[in-house]
């Protein structure tokens, strides 16, 4: 246990040790801020629920190109030779690097708590809802991070690792625009797998354990096949 | 310490490696030589358990590879052929991180990082950013990596490439220093270093072990043609071209 802690130090160490880590912050909360500017304006509303949505479909975006590196920069660059060959589990190393990326990811969202507190000033939200919209955002960028991880476990190439990862994130994401072409079980199934169908509740304030088990569940998932990959060194 | 047995590899349809065996005894000191291509690294990586062989056992110190890869990782230094660092860590950061991983326990951390930064002569370096080091100190790291959980094996790939003269004195000094306490396998084409530190040499040839002999038996043996002591670099040369015109 120690030792993924240790993995997942060292991911951050890495990201803050270059400039990097602070430019994706800084931009990140720019985009973040022109929105919730535009929407605030746009709805005279105090709630954070169009924000949460703006969000959700920004970290398509933005998920990738946090995770591409996560295996592909060790495979080019050789360092997955000291990984694989020091005395730690391979679940070990996926959960380190997974944690790394997701505490920077908390970081990321932690900074637009602002936005609660802005809205808290000039009104009187409704803090449940504020609350679940949080963690319903956390969630899905938590999934996200694991599709990304998985994807950049596949391939030594970060551009490659990123653009796969944009095909399934696109996906799950709109596939409940493709629900209308089908009927009976298959819809339910397109309908479920989509993020959106998930995300919604928790938006107005509701946490059924449906929701949350599909963003676990998919986490899970993607964890396993992640560990799968490295085990057996497809990308030899 | 190790013992191997008939280890062949595949890549593909591709043989790295038929029918390995060899061992290798506790304290030696053993050269792998070999063209580029012949197999040297592969047969490091398996060592490792960075590979998996096709098919033959490997031992070491008691512990079959493929069951107990664990515990043999722990009693293993290993120096890829591109040191395997990270390059926006700090020298002393990345050895830090090497040590958590390779269970060097808490207490024992600090003292273990000081101990290789001596050793390797890297103390002036620790607060510097990897990537702005030069190729051999880069090096030294990475044998600096390779030795922080004190292993009782140390497996060293081309450790002195790409280094200037003083350098490879230097890492040449550090190797012997280490061999009282561990074995040491290292890879090479740089034949006269070989010459002077290993005990043994493994000659690789397109993945087959054409010689095993210790180093002073080797260069014992007369040269028929001018019946004086041939250098290793001689009979390096010699028993390529001799296995080339077997095989054609």
């Amino acid at each position: 246990m120690n030792k993924v802690f240790a993995i997942a130090k060292k991911e951050l160490l890495t990201y803050f040790k270059s400039p990097i880590a602070y430019i994706i912050l800084i931009l990140t909360i720019t985009i973040f801020n022109i929105f919730f500017f535009m929407i605030i304006d746009q709805n005279r509303e105090v709630s954070l629920k169009d924000v949460f949505q703006v969000m959700e479909f920004m970290f398509v975006f933005l998920v990738p190109l946090l995770t591409m590196r996560i295996f592909s920069e060790e495979k080019s660059t050789g360092t997955i030779e000291f990984l694989m060959t020091a005395p730690l589990t391979n679940t070990a190393v996926v959960l380190g690097k997974y944690l790394g990326a997701l505490i920077f990811f908390s970081i990321m969202i932690s900074m637009t708590f602002v936005y609660y507190g802005i809205v808290e000033y000039f009104g009187n939200p409704d803090r449940m809802t504020t609350l679940t919209g949080y963690l319903g955002i956390w969630l899905e960028g938590a999934f996200f991070l694991s599709i990304g991880m998985m994807t950049s476990s596949w391939t030594r190439n970060q551009i490659v690792s990123a653009m796969t990862s944009y095909v399934i994130l696109f996906l799950i994401y709109f596939s409940i625009s493709f629900t209308a072409y089908f009927r009976g079980p298959a819809e339910i199934v397109i309908r479920q797998l989509s993020t959106w169908s998930h995300l919604e509740n928790f938006a107005v304030g509701i946490i059924t354990v449906g929701d949350v088990v599909y963003y676990l569940n998919g986490i899970l998932i993607c964890i396993v096949l992640t560990r799968l990959s490295i085990e057996n060194r497809l990308w030899r | 310490m190790i013992t191997t047995k008939n280890i062949t590899k595949y890549f593909g349809s591709f043989q790295a490696l038929k029918d390995v065996s060899f061992e290798i005894n506790k304290g030696e000191i053993v050269g792998f030589l070999g063209q580029n291509g012949a197999g040297k690294t592969t047969l490091m990586r398996i060592l490792t358990s960075y590979l998996p062989a096709s098919s033959g056992t490997v031992m070491i110190d008691g512990d079959d590879i493929a069951r107990n890869s664990l515990t043999i990782r722990q009693k293993i230094g290993y120096l890829p052929e591109t040191p395997p660092l990270y390059e926006n860590m700090t020298v002393k950061d990345y050895l830090k991180f090497a040590a958590e991983i390779k269970d060097v326990p808490l207490k024992q951390q600090r003292c273990q990082i000081d101990r290789v930064l001596e050793e390797c002569h890297i103390q002036n370096v620790k607060h510097n950013t990897i990537e702005t080091l030069s190729k051999g100190y880069k090096q030294r790291v990475g044998i600096a990596q390779a030795i922080i959980h004190e292993p009782k094996l140390l497996i060293l790939d081309e450790p002195t490439s790409g280094l200037d003269p003083v350098q490879n004195l230097q890492i040449r000094n550090l190797i012997k220093d280490i061999e009282e306490k561990r074995t040491v396998i290292l890879s090479t084409h740089i034949l006269s270093e070989i010459e002077q530190i290993a005990h043994r040499v493994l000659i690789i040839k397109s993945g087959r072990i054409i010689v095993d002999e210790s180093l002073e038996i080797l260069l014992k043996t007369p040269d028929d043609a001018q019946g004086t002591q041939p250098t290793l670099e001689e009979v390096f040369i010699k028993l390529h071209s001799e296995s080339n015109e077997n095989y054609e």
